[in-house]
């Protein structure tokens, strides 16, 4: 009896259970939607943020100590500098897949043909990289320096590129001051040996690596002999902004904290741990972060959550308001049905029920629908502002599900009440 | 009645809180940006350049757009017999330009007082509160005269308090800072000069672009450069928030719009017994259009002075919280959120109207 009642509202009634399904539906999708993008916002904005550079700068430990104390000027020291085969073991840190982007620089200087002495780089051009875990990665200069501005050519590309390939970068004011362009060579004398590249590309940075001269790594390294030496790594990660944990750690050092704290900051993504771990991957090297871009991204990323965090409230509350409101006026204006029921002796308790089970089953085929329309919002959201994909977090599913559930309850809650106090001689009489 | 007030208010809530934040996303997250510090530099076009050029060159952007001007001037001096540069700035600006500077201590305040990178106070080992000389040999002191004798000219030296030390990641930390006053008292020379300015201006790149082509082409010593690695990137990034808070803006609107509508179906399909009985007793299907529309029109209106009402609370409990800096008023906002939620309610109020006067009255009356 009571399962044929329900058949018959869900079956009689349709066009009044589609609307409430429907707008539990649009609630749901809006929750789902909301609380979706609010979880892959921080992900998503870390990424964005990468255009403004390494956020990691990783520099051999006697450089500015040897340099500076002993002013070996022009003499090669062994432990100036970091060594070319270490470059791998970033990727192999506890956090290496927070590390998006890396590239080892080794600056030498060269003259050229009318004896002005002018800075060379060796870096690393969409750098393709077989790693021990069996992942692949392209690394390098492109997406480091995702501001210079490309004024004639192209970029530099080691997949392209042939194995003794002298191709290299000039920053526009050089190229002005020397005269040259794409396609042209230019010859220049290093400390070892002399080398003639052929330029590649003229670019604009905006700041003093405007002057200089961009080439492969084994180029640089071969101008000054310097074979398999670098002179820092710029590395470009996802960090966690800093808490109190982290600048306690970045104060008093990682080894002043309790076993707890140290497990904890370790296994947390702060520019500070990630730096310590890569100390400990590469021999004799200081990671540091750059404060510049560091601070910045936490600042923004903060920025961002919260705001994106008190819009979800906002359309959570909109969409459990507009639920409640909807399931109590639907429920209120069945008060003749009703009557009819209690004045042939239904009780209170079956009434009610009757009434929860069929408010429930619309909400649970509304709100599912509504839960896979929100995410198909959210990928709409995902892919026309980050062009990429919202990740599914199963968080999101009793989140919903559990304010659909409350939310409808809520909605029933005064429609019952009222239905309950109703005298059925009064309705039945048409008050 | 209160049932359908309430969500036409949700709704003009949502949307002129979430338009109001929209508006104001670029302006309040560009000030965020000005974190990665200077977006704007002045170097000399000639020789060198005066503290008084730099104001001259900064007078012409909009006061209001500045955030902060530090003045750089970079000398070479020896500390313990080692060359060093000092840069002299002005630190009330340094704060303003390039808030990432981390100190341990206290910040550059007064005279005597140094400002000492982290490199630097590794290599001498000093720490807070230490003094410290600084030496500075005047040009011209390796020079010889005309008759080949060497011109012996006195180091100029000055004592400092060790007040902070730099931690930035970057080159800073090879540099010690003093104020603008002292480095000219160390050096004695070219009073008012100054090697470079930073400027932290909060504007888009391309007004920024147009205020420094105006400056180079109006102040002749001054040649202003943007630093297009905060400029590009900060214009990539914040073009990605501001479509993500418009999109998020139409989708949560469309969805509660909808809503609103859903609800005042429902609240006018529940008086088809009064059209019912209005019908019976002789009222046109006009006039009963008319009656019911004024009346959710009027609803529609007080629904969206409440809801703007509220929605600019919450905006600015929303631009408090996350930004701490209050949010203009728009006084548009109100016309339009009372005008879109007048036409909502309307339009969703119009199709069960129109349906209930197509019903038979004696039906109706009836209950089927």
């Amino acid at each position: 009896m009571f399962l044929r009642m329900i058949r018959g509202t869900l079956f009689r009634q349709w066009k009044k259970m589609i609307m409430i399904a429907f707008t539990i539906a649009l609630g749901a999708s809006l929750a789902s939607a909301m609380l979706s993008v609010m979880l892959d916002v921080g992900d998503k904005v870390n990424q964005e943020l990468k255009t403004y550079g390494a956020n990691i700068m990783v520099v051999p430990k006697e450089a500015s100590v040897i340099g500076d104390l002993y002013e070996l000027e022009g003499e090669e020291n062994a432990s100036a500098y970091l060594k070319e085969e270490d470059l791998g073991k970033i990727k192999t840190i506890f956090w290496a897949f927070n590390i998006v982007d890396f590239a080892p620089f080794t600056n030498v200087t060269g003259q050229t043909a009318d004896g002005s002495e002018i800075d060379i780089v060796g870096s690393w051009y969409s750098h393709h990289m077989e790693l021990p875990t069996g992942e692949q990665l392209d690394a390098g200069m492109e997406s480091l320096r995702s501001w210079w501005e490309l004024k004639e050519g192209s970029w530099l590309n080691e997949q392209t590129a042939s194995q003794n390939d002298n191709g290299a970068m000039i920053g526009v004011t050089l190229a002005q001051r020397l005269g040259l362009g794409v396609g042209d060579t230019l010859h220049i004398k290093g400390k070892a040996n002399e080398l003639d590249f052929k330029i590649v590309g003229i670019y604009d940075a905006g700041g003093e690596e405007d002057q200089k001269l961009f080439t492969y790594l084994h180029n640089a390294q071969a101008l000054s002999s310097l074979d398999g030496r670098i002179n820092s790594i710029e590395v470009s990660a996802i960090t966690t902004p800093d808490n109190e944990l982290a600048e306690l750690a970045t104060k008093n050092g990682p080894s002043s904290l309790t076993v707890s704290q140290y497990e904890k900051w370790y296994c947390t993504a702060y520019a500070s741990s990630i730096c310590w771990q890569i100390q400990e991957a590469i021999p004799d090297c200081v990671a540091s972060p750059v404060r510049q871009v560091a601070d910045s991204e936490g600042a923004i990323l903060e920025k961002t959550q919260l705001l994106m965090i008190l819009i979800t409230i906002l359309s959570l509350i909109g969409a459990a308001l507009g639920i409640c409101n909807l399931v109590t006026a639907t429920v209120m204006e069945r008060s003749q049905e009703i009557g009819l029921m209690k004045a042939i002796g239904a009780q209170n308790g079956s009434i009610s029920l009757l009434v929860l089970t069929e408010i429930f089953i619309t909400a649970i085929i509304g709100g599912v629908a509504g839960f896979f329309a929100g995410f198909g919002f959210a990928q709409i959201i995902g892919h026309s502002v980050f062009g990429s994909a919202i990740e599914f977090r199963v968080m999101v599913v009793p989140i919903v599900a559990v304010l659909v559930v409350v939310v409808t309850l809520i909605g029933c809650i005064p429609a019952i009440r009222m239905l309950l106090g109703l005298r059925p001689t009064e309705v039945l009489h048409g008050k | 009645m209160v049932v359908a007030l309430l969500s036409i208010a949700i709704g003009a809530t949502i949307l002129s809180g979430l338009v109001s934040i929209y508006y104001d996303v670029p302006r309040q997250m560009g000030a965020e940006f000005r974190n990665y510090g200077a977006n704007v530099i002045f170097t000399a076009s000639g020789d060198s350049f005066t503290v008084s050029d730099i104001n001259d060159a900064a007078a012409i952007f909009d006061s209001g757009d500045i955030v902060g001007t530090a003045p750089f001037r970079y000398e070479n001096v020896r500390i313990n017999e080692k060359p060093i540069v000092a840069a002299g700035t002005d630190p009330e600006g340094v704060k303003k330009t390039s808030p990432y500077w981390r100190i341990t201590g206290q910040w550059l305040e007064g005279s005597g007082e140094l400002l000492v990178g982290a490199n630097v106070a590794d290599t001498f080992r000093l720490k807070e509160g230490d003094f410290i000389d600084v030496y500075y040999t005047p040009e011209g002191s390796q020079s010889a005269d005309e008759n080949g004798e060497r011109v012996v000219v006195e180091d100029n030296i000055k004592s400092f308090t060790v007040v902070g030390i730099l931690d930035t990641g970057g080159k800073e930390e090879d540099y010690v800072y003093m104020t603008l006053a002292d480095i000219e008292e160390l050096t004695q020379a070219d009073k008012g000069r100054a090697d470079i300015a930073e400027l932290s201006v909060s504007l888009s790149a391309d007004e920024l672009a147009d205020v420094v082509d105006k400056i180079n082409a109006q102040v002749s010593t001054v040649h202003a450069s943007l630093v297009k690695r905060v400029t590009a990137s900060e214009a990539t990034v914040l073009t990605k928030l501001q479509a993500l808070v418009l999109l998020v803006t139409v989708v949560v609107l469309a969805l509660t719009m909808i809503c609103v509508a859903t609800t005042m179906t429902a609240v006018v399909a529940e008086r088809r017994k009064e059209i019912g009985l209005r019908k019976a007793i002789g009222a046109s299907d006009t006039s009963i259009i008319k009656e019911f529309m004024g009346e959710s029109m009027l609803l529609g209106l007080f629904g969206g002075i409440l809801g703007s009402v509220l929605g600019f609370v919450f905006a600015q409990q929303v631009s408090i919280n996350v930004f701490s800096s209050s949010i203009s008023f728009r006084p548009l906002l109100v016309p339009v959120t009372v005008l879109i939620s007048m036409a909502v309610t309307g339009l969703s109020s119009l199709m069960p109207i129109r349906s209930a006067t197509y019903v038979d009255p004696a039906l109706v009356l009836k209950g089927e």
